[in-house]
């Protein structure tokens, strides 16, 4: 199980002149070029812009999925920006949750068992109780034994929060999490998403193009072509401390 | 048919694609056609070699060969009516190494005496290059020369130059012999061969009556024999016309070394149903991936049939696809297959004992690119069948398990009529249909299990406990799923070792028969031509060995079965299985009381008085398989006489004994006034072994002593040469359930990378993936072992008992090895293949989505 992080205010999330070029056949290109930001702890930071600006991609090296060419990356406190694959993935556990716009569930588990994968990982002795109760906060206490595929889209995405939140992150990233949904169940996750996150105090990092679900998030970060043009502090400053 | 221009143009248009998702159909078809074009490549190119070197093999244009006795002179004078003729006599003695004029180092050879007119065709070789009349020539004091191969001169620790004892001659060895043209058709041989004149056999008094003697007559037919009509068929009618007892076995050129020839022809067979299995292998991984193309043509489909394509168009479009594919496979598949004769001949030339007729030989090819041609077309329809049904609705929905759409009839009957042309086509081109039969049958049927026991193991996995590891979890997420590697590999791989298992069992079992049973049951000597004077000195000689038992001596004369209650043996209708009792010469013995452990089935033995006709005491394996009874009336012929006898009594024969087996035993009374001699047989301790070796040869040297160990040894090598040959071969069906495998970790790539994205992005490490995937490959690598293994020695099993008729012998590290070999292979492969899952950045993965 990993340490408790500590309390003192450190940013959640800090971004340091931070840079993501990817080779393709056309030749280098260059996705973030140099965005600097930090997130605050419990903050609730939505991060928009058109396709192709790079939001997915600011999410992934924030989240450590993808190793950036150049800056610096903080998360809790931790360097993470030279992180090898398997310490990065470490260091997630119990820290970080994401949920994505296409659910990534593992097909031949079944919902109980998706949500329990990262609290077993972490070495978590009731981890399938808890993964119990996860979906049960959910609204999925009534289908833990299905499959993915039994699932419905708003189901499965349920499922991934629930897989996300199980291990009480420190910071929650979603991309795009009602992207593949319909209005309702669209409108249905984003109350859990926030509901939950608020409730256990976690950083929330949310990529989106739905200006709807932007505007419940304390701060609103818009990028355009791998640089941040806008940040809304405006939100922020009206949301409790 | 009319949509066939359309479903052209279109399949044209799919194979712009190239070999991309079919490569593990392409290599299924390529490796089983290339083996069995090599095998019948292989085969075509020695039996041609047979076929026009068959005078130089026989030595002649016919061979007449006789036991006992040389040809009497108007038997030689109708031979020699056809033209030239070359005279060779044959026989096994004792050679002694000559020590300052006494006896030393002493070997069993087969001797080989020939006239000055011998070869007749072609040419013998010797060490140093040497006319053959200056070797065998005789000096003046009476000293011929002899050749003798090199292993002779090793084991008897002389050089060229030395002086050797045959029988009562002194020889002098003047070359080391290297090659016989007609060696070929000699056959199996105990002991090294020494090549001398006839004249110098003269000398050695071997040839006493009833001594086991081969002459033979070679006869090349003269262009005036042949202008006035000499063929080989009007030369046999001739030879039985004019000399109906002769028994002489006659043999020409057309087929002049029959034991090599059924040889090749068995082992080819054998190896061509071994290529079939690998092509039945293979066709489990054609199916599959042709099954995983059309999977992920699904959406094409979909989109074809929403624009206006019928299913036929569908189906006949990847149809042409895929046999273009095919024929591309069985093109290449049969080159490399033409290519076999000439790869053996250039790096294995010098060990053949029968150079192959180097070629092309399109019989092969087009026999295998048949077989490879009705497989693609079984296995890859089915699949293909299912496509055409896929509805246009596929394009609003995607489940993990795709439906596969339900198959019409007419696409499974296609299948099976596929099938059914393997199989026909095979049992057709069979020497043994019955025993292809039993193979393939056994194969289908096998099959079919691996099939049923891969699907009871998906079902008893997923009926499991869940376990509570994930990791675990998803390594049996994987062995069940829909698509998983499983079935496949279950079947394909344990297939391919099953047959490996079969053969190591096998092997294990006959190394067991021949090293530790026949060992404990046989005689520790065979002496064969006690001649009829020496008995009471040989039973002497004998006797002074206190640790000897079993001690049996026999008199022994060669004769053939020429009749069955009046039929000529040519004419009877006989059981294959002892049709080697009317194939030539078969020892003979006589007795008045029956033999120390004769198990009479049927009748009686005759009196110990008995004088009468001769009555005959026959084997009732060979009796049931001629169709004789008690009372029945058959005719022997001996040295040129009839003997008409009556079966009085039917006996059980343990061949397995290895001991004196004789399934002739007559009432004495006129074989006995025949000239003949001794066989005897006898166990000794093995520390008086080598004392009797030494006594019996000192003191008769005319007699050959043969010691059942070397035999056995020399049985034992020929065995594993056998056994290594056929491993070898049946590695090919390993090969192609490998590529199996390969084509379902293959097929399995995308869900595989997925799986280890979505686990790296909550945390888990690549070791704990890797895990994953030793735990999925390693159990179904074991279960596949374990699977093979169980079919492997039930099949071995039967085929001894059944067929070998032998007791089954279980060696566990064979087993073992086949369990851990087959587990090995399926994790490797199974961890190559994920390697690139393990490697992939999770955002790649994700950014693809």
């Amino acid at each position: 199980m990993q340490p408790p992080l500590p309390t003192t205010k450190l940013p959640a999330i800090q971004l340091d002149a931070v840079e993501l070029t990817l080779s393709s056949a056309a030749g280098p290109v260059n996705i973030l070029k140099g965005v600097s930001l930090i997130v605050p702890t419990g903050q609730t930071v939505a991060l928009t812009g058109p396709s192709g600006s790079g939001k997915s991609s600011l999410l992934m090296v924030a989240a450590g999925l993808e190793r950036p060419s150049g800056g610096r990356i903080q998360v809790a406190g931790t360097d993470i920006t030279n992180m090898g694959e398997d310490a990065a993935a470490r260091f997630r556990r119990g820290r970080v949750g994401i949920v994505f716009q296409s659910f990534h569930l593992i097909p031949t588990m079944t919902a109980l068992e998706n949500v329990a994968v990262p609290l077993e990982l972490n070495g978590v002795d009731d981890a399938w109780e808890r993964a119990r109760a996860e979906l049960k906060a959910v609204g999925l206490g009534d289908r833990v034994e299905h499959y993915p595929g039994q699932l419905s889209g708003g189901e499965q995405q349920r499922v991934a929060l629930a897989r996300a939140l199980g291990p009480r992150p420190q910071i929650l990233f979603a991309d795009e999490p009602t992207g593949n949904l319909d209005s309702s169940n669209g409108q249905a996750i984003a109350d859990l998403l926030f509901g939950l996150n608020a409730e256990r105090g976690a950083t929330l990092f949310l990529v989106t193009h739905e200006d709807s679900l932007a505007r419940r998030c304390q701060r609103v970060v818009r990028l355009e072509s791998g640089r941040i043009v806008n940040d809304d502090m405006a939100a922020a400053a009206m949301a409790p401390a | 048919m009319s949509n066939l221009p359309l479903a052209w143009k279109m399949a044209r248009r799919e194979l712009r694609g190239g070999l991309k998702g079919f490569r593990i159909f392409f290599l299924c078809l390529l490796l089983g056609t290339a083996a069995i074009a090599a095998v019948e490549s292989l085969s075509d190119a020695f039996l041609t070699s047979l076929r026009d070197s068959g005078q130089t093999f026989l030595g002649g244009d016919v061979s007449v060969q006789l036991v006992h006795r040389p040809a009497a002179p108007a038997e030689e004078r109708f031979l020699q009516s056809y033209g030239r003729t070359a005279h060779t006599v044959s026989l096994q003695s004792m050679v002694y190494a000559l020590r300052e004029g006494r006896q030393a180092e002493r070997e069993l050879v087969e001797v080989k005496a020939v006239d000055g007119a011998w070869p007749l065709f072609g040419a013998p070789g010797f060490t140093p290059a040497q006319n053959l009349r200056d070797i065998l020539h005789c000096e003046d004091d009476g000293i011929c020369g002899a050749a003798a191969e090199q292993t002779l001169l090793d084991r008897l620790h002389a050089r060229r130059g030395d002086l050797i004892r045959l029988g009562n001659a002194t020889l002098r060895i003047i070359a080391v012999l290297e090659s016989e043209p007609d060696r070929i058709s000699t056959g199996f041989s105990l002991g090294p061969h020494i090549l001398i004149s006839t004249k110098a056999l003269s000398g050695t008094a071997l040839e006493q009556p009833g001594s086991l003697i081969n002459y033979n007559y070679k006869v090349a037919f003269s262009p005036t024999a042949e202008k006035q009509g000499a063929t080989i068929e009007s030369f046999r009618a001739d030879a039985a016309k004019s000399f109906p007892d002769a028994n002489w076995q006659i043999r020409d050129r057309s087929d002049a070394a029959p034991g090599i020839r059924r040889f090749v022809e068995q082992v080819s067979m054998f190896l061509t149903l071994v290529g079939l299995t690998a092509l039945g292998v293979g066709g489990v991984g054609a199916s599959e991936s042709v099954s995983a193309f059309l999977d992920r043509k699904r959406f094409d489909i979909a989109i074809l049939k929403s624009l206006g394509a019928d299913g036929r168009l569908v189906f006949l479009t990847f149809f042409l696809q895929v046999m273009t594919i095919a024929s591309v496979a069985l093109v290449i598949g049969a080159v490399l297959g033409a290519s076999a004769p000439f790869l053996l001949a250039r790096f294995y030339g010098d060990a053949l004992p029968l150079p192959p007729a180097l070629g092309f030989y399109p019989r092969p090819l087009l026999l295998a690119a048949g077989f490879g041609l009705l497989s693609a077309i079984a296995f890859s329809v089915p699949p293909l069948g299912r496509a055409r049904e896929i509805p246009p609705a596929s394009l609003l929905r995607e489940t993990v398990s795709p439906n596969r759409g339900r198959l019409q009839p007419v696409y499974l009957l296609a299948s099976a009529a596929a099938a059914l042309g393997i199989t026909g086509l095979m049992l057709a081109l069979s020497p043994s249909p019955l025993y292809a039969g039993e193979f393939l049958g056994g194969a289908i049927v096998l099959l079919g299990l691996l099939r049923l026991v891969a699907s009871a193991l998906t079902w008893g996995l997923r009926r499991l406990p869940r376990p509570r590891s994930p990791l675990a979890r998803l390594a049996m997420g994987d062995l069940t799923r829909p698509g998983a590697a499983t079935k496949g590999v279950v079947t394909a791989l344990g297939l391919g070792l099953t047959l490996l298992a079969t053969i190591t069992l096998l092997d294990r079992t006959m190394a067991a028969e021949v090293n530790e049973s026949l060992p404990s049951r046989a005689p520790s000597f065979f002496f064969v031509d006690i001649q009829p004077d020496e008995t009471a000195a040989f039973d002497r000689t004998i006797a002074a060995f206190k640790s000897g038992t079993d001690y049996k001596r026999t008199p022994m004369i060669r004769g053939r079965i020429t009749s069955v209650n009046g039929v000529p043996s040519a004419q009877v209708k006989v059981d294959p299985d002892v049709k080697w009792a009317l194939s030539g010469d078969r020892g003979i013995t006589y007795a008045a009381t029956p033999p120390p452990g004769t198990v009479l089935t049927s009748g009686a033995w005759w009196p110990a008085d008995y004088q009468g006709e001769t009555l005959i005491s026959l084997d009732q394996e060979v009796a049931k398989g001629l169709g004789m009874k008690l009372g029945d009336r058959m005719s022997l012929n001996v040295l040129g006489r009839q003997i008409d006898g009556r079966i009085a009594s039917l006996r059980k024969v343990d061949f397995r004994n290895g001991g004196q087996n004789f399934i002739l035993v007559l009432s004495p009374g006129l074989i006995d006034k025949a000239p003949h001699s001794f066989l005897a047989t006898i166990r000794v301790a093995p520390k008086d072994e080598n004392a009797m070796y030494m006594a019996v040869t000192e003191k008769f040297p005319n007699i050959s002593t043969v010691r059942v160990k070397d035999a056995i040894a020399q049985v034992n090598t020929l065995l594993q040469q056998l056994a290594q040959g056929i491993r070898a071969a049946s590695l090919v069906t390993i090969l192609a359930g490998l590529l199996v495998l390969a084509g379902t970790i293959a097929a399995g790539a995308r869900t595989r990378l997925y799986d280890a994205t979505v686990l790296k992005v909550v945390g888990a490490t690549r070791l704990q993936i890797a895990l994953v995937y030793v735990l999925e490959y390693g159990l179904l690598g074991i279960a596949t072992g374990v699977i093979a293994l169980g079919a492997g020695t039930l099949a071995a099993s039967l085929i001894a008992r059944q067929i070998l008729d032998t007791s089954f012998v279980f060696d566990a590290r064979a087993a073992l090895w086949t369990v851990v070999g087959g587990g090995a292979a399926t994790l490797l492969f199974g961890l190559f293949g994920a390697i690139a899952a393990l490697n992939a950045r999770p955002a790649r993965r994700l950014r693809n989505d």
